[in-house]
């Protein structure tokens, strides 16, 4: 309820929603280990074509605004073997040379995190950042939301939609 | 029965003079007090720009109430003078009560969870310091 911050949060708090699909796309990418410099770009010419499916909506509205963070695996690659507090050991944990190994980056429920007990379908401003420029509402598997908190955030949003605060679809 | 709560919004022509918006909001108050319920609370929210056109219209005038009423033939008739009113060009009612209870039953349950344990946060907000140094490091 009280929880005007919330759009606000994401980029800080929330993890990137797409980050994963691109990750593993991207994975087989050769990349000199310990050159976090040469990381940004390569991620950027690797993130349009990695993700297919998600890249137009997600990239300009979808909660993620932080978007990819590709450059975070790199720099922790040669020296940590403990292991990432976060991240957790994929299919392609173990460290290996000429590799490059992303921390996928655990994603967080933000109603959650904001410990959110009733999602207002009044406050367009809240439900707007889980649906798609199209008017879709966002699968839990791209905003981390979770499943207790989608099944109210998808009943808001419905209603929103109902009296016009939310777009059944996209105009024109 | 008992006691409901209903939240209730309709969308006026963003064209109808104020004091028409006051009389509808006048003749609904007087609908509700008929029936013996209550109103906590009217918020005219002004006008807004619609998510999509009804009407042909783009924007509209909202206004909001809450109601609350152990009588359902009150919303029925509401309902039916919105339907009826020339400036109303969307409503909706909808029951929100037993969302009210369920909140207000998570909020009790994390007060006493928090009264329980109070270092339970503390762990929580380590990992993502170790992240950053770590990262930071490299």
């Amino acid at each position: 309820m009280a929880d005007p911050n919330v759009p606000q949060q994401p980029p800080a708090a929330a993890p990137p929603a797409e980050s994963s699909a691109p990750a593993e796309k991207t994975q087989a990418a050769p990349a000199a280990e310990s050159a976090p410099a040469a990381a940004p770009s390569s991620a950027q010419s690797g993130a349009p074509s990695g993700a297919p499916a998600s890249a137009p909506s997600g990239q300009s509205r979808g909660p993620s605004s932080g978007g990819y963070q590709g450059n975070r695996g790199p720099s922790r690659g040669p020296g940590g073997p403990g292991g990432g507090p976060g991240g957790r050991p994929g299919p392609g944990g173990p460290h290996k040379r000429g590799k490059r190994n992303y921390v996928r980056k655990k994603k967080v429920c933000r109603f959650c995190v904001d410990r959110v007990d009733y999602i207002d379908y009044k406050k367009a401003d809240i439900l707007a950042p889980f649906i798609q420029e199209r008017g879709k509402i966002l699968p839990r598997r791209m905003t981390g939301t979770c499943a207790r908190h989608q099944r109210w955030l998808t009943v808001a949003i419905k209603r929103a939609q109902n009296i016009a605060l939310l777009p059944f679809a996209a105009e024109f | 029965m008992e006691e409901r709560l209903y939240d209730l919004i309709f969308i006026c022509r963003p064209d109808t003079p104020e004091a028409e918006v006051d009389k509808l909001i006048a003749t609904l108050e007087h609908t509700v007090a008929d029936k013996s319920a209550k109103i906590e609370k009217i918020e005219k929210w002004g006008r807004k720009r619609m998510a999509y056109r009804v009407r042909k219209l783009r924007e509209g005038f909202y206004v909001y109430m809450s109601i609350r009423s152990n009588h359902g033939e009150l919303i029925k008739e509401l309902e039916r003078r919105l339907k009826v009113a020339d400036p109303v060009i969307k409503y909706l009612t909808i029951r929100i009560d037993e969302e009210m209870k369920r909140q207000q039953k998570l909020a009790k349950h994390r007060e006493r969870r928090a009264a329980r344990r109070p270092r339970k946060p503390a762990p929580a907000s380590a990992p993502p310091a170790g992240e950053q140094t770590a990262s930071a490091a490299g």
